[in-house]
This record gives structure tokens, C-alpha cells and sequence, in this order.
């Protein structure tokens, strides 16, 4: 049971959109690949400021990888750049080499920015809920599969409903 | 990011959820380069407000210090369009960057 600061105050589904999902991922290479997660918040203008927030993201990676094993990476940081909690999802069919412990190239790709303060708090409450979406073999492999947005919405209002 | 690093708890919600936050001496050496090319005043400026405030340099959007929220100055911001030094907020004193 999450202790009272890493409750997650909405449902896990609220924080994913159509938008913010990149199937399939172009870059070979880990600060490539930050970009085009980032990518969707450019375009949609949620950033107040592409290059500080790529800098932060880089800097986070230089103070150890996000990438935690099993193909999975969660490249994450709070930045004034960024007006809100937002999430981008992506996939790497031939993965990218994220400096992981077990030395897996990334495959699935969480990308979470804040800002400095939030009213509710969510930032570390999210970042534990997707760690422990993730550690489940069966979603990972859902994840992977999963041929529209739609079936990666399923999963995790499954997750929701499971608590 | 060295404040949030350097908190314990902030820290160890982090190492919690598995991630490697050990890398704490490259970003120490980032930040020495990167202070080696600031003047001395406006580094002894940027640790007086970092002390009082925790965060020293804060943006300015639509003319509101987002540190104090606050106006700044038209004339203030024509000064430093001019040329002037580094833009600091009157009300807080905190140094202010252009969003």
C-alpha cells in the first residue's frame, strides 16, 4: 500500500493521450531519443521551452540512467519549462542503448516531465505507479504488442480498476 | 536538480522506485564549469538569493516574476533590453529569465 506523498491523485489513464504516443521510434541513440519523446509536447506547444527541458532531461541522465532494466527506460525531471505533469509513451521496435544495468537496449519508453511544484503532488506517485506497471512481464508484452492506442488504453484502465 | 539529489527524501523516493541517482559528483563537476564562466558578482548574487530562496533564478512570463508573481517594471525591462545587466526582479531580488 503507497505511503500518503506517493498516492496518485487521478487515475493512471488520465495521464496518457492519444497524442502523446509514438509507436514506433525512429532514433538509435539515447539523447535522439529524449528528443522525439519530447516531440509531442513541442507540438502541441505544452513546453514554455524545448532546450532548458532537453537540458534538464540530459543532466538527469548524466546523475544515472533511467533506463531500469527489462527494455524499459523512464527518461524523467521537473523543469519551470514545463506549465504541467505530462507523460509521452513510446516504442522502439530495434531498441536504443540507454546505459541499463542489465545492459538491455530500451524498448519502452516513459517520458515524464513537472514542473517544480504541483498542487497534487503526482509527479513521484506516477513515476511508482508506471515502474510497477512495468515490472509485470504480461504488460510489458502488451505494451510491445499493442496495435493502436486504444489496446494501450485498455491495459492501463485495467491497472486503474485493479488499484 | 544537486538540491533535489542532495535531499535525502526526495532522494530516497527515487532510489525507492529503483532508479540511479548515484551520479551526484558529474553533475558537481558540470556545475563548477559552468560557474567558472560566470562573473564574480553575478555568482555572488546567484548563492546570496540561492541561500534566501532556494531557487535563485526564476522565469519572467507576461511581466510577472514567477518567483514572487509580481509586475516588473516596464522601464525595468526597457533598461535591460537596452543592454543592461543581468534582470533582476525588484520586488524579490531574484535574477529573472525570459520564457
Amino acid at each position: 500500500m503507497p505511503q500518503g506523498d506517493m498516492i496518485l491523485k487521478k487515475r493512471l489513464i488520465d495521464f496518457f493521450d492519444e497524442a502523446h504516443y509514438l509507436p514506433v521510434l525512429q532514433s538509435t541513440t539515447k539523447s535522439e531519443v529524449i528528443e522525439e519523446l519530447l516531440q509531442p509536447l513541442i507540438r502541441s506547444g505544452t513546453l514554455r521551452d524545448r532546450e532548458i527541458v532537453l537540458d534538464m532531461l540530459i543532466r538527469r541522465e548524466q546523475l544515472g540512467s533511467t533506463g531500469i532494466g527489462k527494455g524499459i527506460a523512464i527518461p524523467h525531471g521537473r523543469s519551470v519549462a514545463v506549465p504541467e505533469l505530462q507523460v509521452v509513451f513510446g516504442r522502439s521496435e530495434a531498441g536504443v542503448a540507454f546505459d541499463a544495468e542489465d545492459g538491455k537496449p530500451a524498448t519502452l519508453f516513459f517520458l515524464i516531465v513537472a514542473p517544480p511544484r504541483e498542487k497534487q503532488n503526482n509527479y513521484l506517485p506516477l513515476l511508482g505507479k508506471i515502474v510497477e506497471l512495468v515490472k509485470d512481464k504480461k504488460s510489458r508484452d502488451r505494451l510491445h504488442k499493442a496495435s493502436s492506442f486504444d489496446e494501450v488504453r485498455q491495459l492501463i484502465q485495467e491497472v486503474d480498476r485493479s488499484g | 536538480m544537486i538540491q533535489e539529489v542532495t535531499d535525502p527524501k526526495s532522494k530516497g523516493q527515487e532510489e525507492g522506485l529503483g532508479f540511479d541517482v548515484g551520479g551526484l559528483e558529474r553533475l558537481r563537476e558540470a556545475r563548477k564549469k559552468l560557474e567558472a564562466q560566470v562573473d564574480r558578482r553575478s555568482l555572488s548574487l546567484y548563492e546570496r538569493l540561492r541561500s534566501k530562496y532556494g531557487r535563485a533564478v526564476v522565469p519572467f512570463q507576461g511581466k510577472i516574476c514567477l518567483g514572487c508573481f509580481m509586475t516588473v517594471p516596464t522601464a525595468t525591462l526597457s533598461r535591460w533590453n537596452e543592454g543592461g545587466d543581468l534582470l533582476v526582479c525588484e520586488n524579490c531580488g531574484r535574477i529573472l529569465y525570459l520564457l
